[in-house]
């Protein structure tokens, strides 16, 4: 528990990120051709602390995205309130950044120009913006990389390098939208671990959307499950595995294994699983949860 | 099979093809008045490029080409993304006329246009305007509906305004397509050059094979059309080397293998600074070659266009026997210099 990160801040009561009650509508036209509403996310309530890394899981179509680009000020709520350190949020800002599944590197600029651009947003001199970026591209382990380009890289590489990019002017809010589900299984893994390493040296408030929840829970302090039709935040389950994670140490642990368990009932719309099982460190897995499932 | 056997191979057909173009007429297969032999038309082609004709016209062929190219291109593109960006409802009311109007023969529009911009270079220009439009223009909307979504996303999430979302993003990603237009609309122009140029032209490439055939001077007019060809094989190839150096930066895409396994090195922005650099100096150079033209008009062309037998007058060195009268008046629209005995040309300079 040397590295366990404090989560509260000097935030204290308020969160970092607050959704009130957000709504959203669509219009639609049915089969009849007559307009009917679409209720895509209902009384989504949430709360980000600063600091924490927040995961949001839930099945496609439950609207996890959508609510990820009001966050970024890319899209508004029918109804509802949104805002970041008590400010609405009311369209995009460089104090939120966003790293999106296909990576969206600019492929006419180099690695280090692509780092760049939020920097050239902010209007930085040159050799600021050169010297920052590089340092990105080093915490993300790239720095070799830095004239290369986009199409010369691995898929791995090049969501490293979205990261560096969306890190690199700073933003109080790295908002990730399955960043990895287009990346293999081992390089995934392997991120999950960058991930977290780069978060604790950046101390950043991360929210991070997946529709895995392997992912979600051993990446995340808390995990919000999503459940679809309307799109509404179920439950908020503390995880409460100790850092730092390791892949080594924890994705075989009991704890990782119930704790998966519990978010993926969550998911079935099932009754939530509250109780602890008594006879814990000890068992496999399959016995912990319920006994005829024992192999 | 090693490299020079395989180049030996692919060009096997083009070698046959002008080892029959030199006997041939030769051997009288092929009556040598309607098709000198090859090294006939060569000897002539390097004539007429040592005294300075096909050079001069090429430069005049090339700023009209040049000059429309940047027309089109400057309309075409904000008119693209006008329809595929900014105002997409205006799509549906206006594709259906303008794919109409894209089709219509531009052969056929040209007299159109001499009636709005009668003979002089704005006619000319203004077809070879019209046939660059369309490629870039239908090539600039779909640019921009075959864009990442998400590259706009990534952008716009960094509160980037709505201008430089369109100068740093869009035109980059869009840029490689609507290049491929370019491509293609100077290919189109070239093919419309020589025709335009067949009516009331003063100077170019065009006219220069035109008024060849026009007094059956078979070697001049063959002369002129191989350096068509080769001129646009030229232009061709540039652009394409032009292409794969500023957007060396895009995956490799050939279906069929590439052809060179070196990738061409990412052009930087002083090279193409340099580039525009050149075309300017260029445009501005050929602009002055051809009000020259114009301006000698009437009596200026005729130094370009005299025939190449006929006996040694001028400066340009043509040489050969008299040359014969045009008989023909419908045909003719290029006014008193044809009625003019050569030698008074001469003495009236």
């Amino acid at each position: 528990m040397s590295a366990y990160h404090k989560h509260d801040g000097g935030g204290g009561i308020a969160g970092k990120i607050v959704a009130r009650d957000i709504g959203q509508v669509y219009q639609v036209k049915n089969a009849n051709g007559a307009s009917e509403e679409f209720v895509a996310l209902k009384d989504v309530n949430l709360e980000v602390r600063r600091g924490e890394f927040l995961a949001i899981v839930g099945p496609s179509g439950c609207g996890k995205s959508t609510f990820l680009d009001m966050i970024a000020g890319l899209a508004h709520p029918s109804s509802g309130e949104l805002s970041i350190d008590d400010r609405p949020i009311t369209g995009p800002a460089l104090d939120r950044g966003i790293v999106l599944q296909g990576y969206a590197l600019f492929p006419w600029r180099t690695v280090r120009e692509n780092v760049e651009f939020g920097l050239e947003i902010k209007k930085l001199p040159k050799g600021e913006r050169r010297e920052i970026a590089l340092r990105y591209l080093e915490l993300v382990g790239l720095a070799d990389f830095a004239e290369r380009y986009p199409h010369e890289l691995s898929g791995g590489m090049k969501q490293r390098v979205a990261i560096a990019r969306a890190l690199a002017y700073d933003p109080e809010v790295l908002l990730m939208d399955e960043p990895f589900a287009a990346v293999d299984a081992q390089t995934r893994e392997n991120l999950h671990e960058e991930l977290l390493r780069i978060w604790e040296e950046t101390h950043k408030t991360i929210i991070f959307v997946t529709h895995s929840i392997d992912e979600a829970v051993f990446l995340a302090d808390r995990v919000a499950v999503m459940t679809v039709n309307p799109g509404t935040i179920k439950e908020i389950v503390d995880i409460h595995l100790p850092r730092p994670r390791s892949n080594a140490a924890i994705r075989s642990s009991v704890e990782f294994g119930w704790i998966r368990h519990k978010v993926w009932e969550l998911l079935q719309n099932g009754e939530p699983v509250v109780a602890v099982p008594q006879r814990l460190p000890a068992q496999n897995v399959a016995e912990a949860i319920s006994p005829s499932a024992a192999l | 099979m090693g490299l020079v056997k395989y180049w030996l191979y692919r060009s096997s057909g083009i070698a046959l093809f002008l080892l029959l173009w030199e006997i041939g007429p030769r051997r009288g297969w092929i009556d040598p008045e309607f098709a000198p032999a090859f090294s006939t038309v060569i000897g002539a082609t390097w004539r007429l490029c040592v005294d300075g004709t096909l050079p001069l016209n090429l430069l005049v062929s090339l700023w009209r080409g040049l000059a429309g190219l940047l027309a089109a291109t400057l309309i075409g593109i904000p008119a693209g993304f006008a329809i595929g960006r900014w105002w997409p409802a205006m799509a549906e009311p206006v594709e259906p006329l303008l794919r109409i109007l894209s089709q219509v023969n531009p052969f056929s529009l040209m007299p159109v246009f001499m009636l709005f911009f009668g003979i002089g270079e704005t006619a000319k220009v203004a077809v070879v305007a019209w046939v660059c439009f369309w490629p870039v223009f239908y090539q600039t909307i779909t640019a921009i509906r075959t864009l990442d979504p998400e590259l706009v996303k990534s952008a716009l999430a960094m509160g980037v305004p709505p201008f430089d979302a369109f100068r740093r993003v869009l035109l980059p990603a869009a840029a490689p397509t609507i290049f491929v237009g370019v491509r293609v609309a100077a290919s189109l122009t070239w093919f419309m050059l020589v025709a335009a140029e067949m009516i009331g032209a003063h100077a170019g490439l065009g006219r220069l094979l035109h008024n060849a055939a026009h007094v059956n001077d078979t070697n001049r007019m063959y002369a002129a059309g191989l350096f068509i060809i080769l001129a646009g094989v030229l232009l061709n190839r540039s652009l394409r080397r032009l292409e794969s150096g500023i957007f060396a930066w895009r995956d490799s895409q050939s279906l069929f293998g590439s052809h060179s396994p070196r990738r061409a090195r990412q052009w930087r922005r002083p090279a193409l600074f340099r580039l525009v650099l050149c075309l300017a100096i260029l445009m501005v150079a050929a602009g002055m070659a051809v009000q020259r033209v114009n301006r000698q008009g009437e009596g200026g062309g005729e130094r370009f266009l005299r025939p190449m037998n006929h006996g040694g007058h001028g400066a340009h060195g043509a040489h050969g026997s008299k040359p014969r009268p045009i008989t023909d008046p419908d045909l003719d629209m290029s006014g008193p210099e044809w009625t003019m005995d050569p030698d008074e040309t001469e003495q009236r300079k």
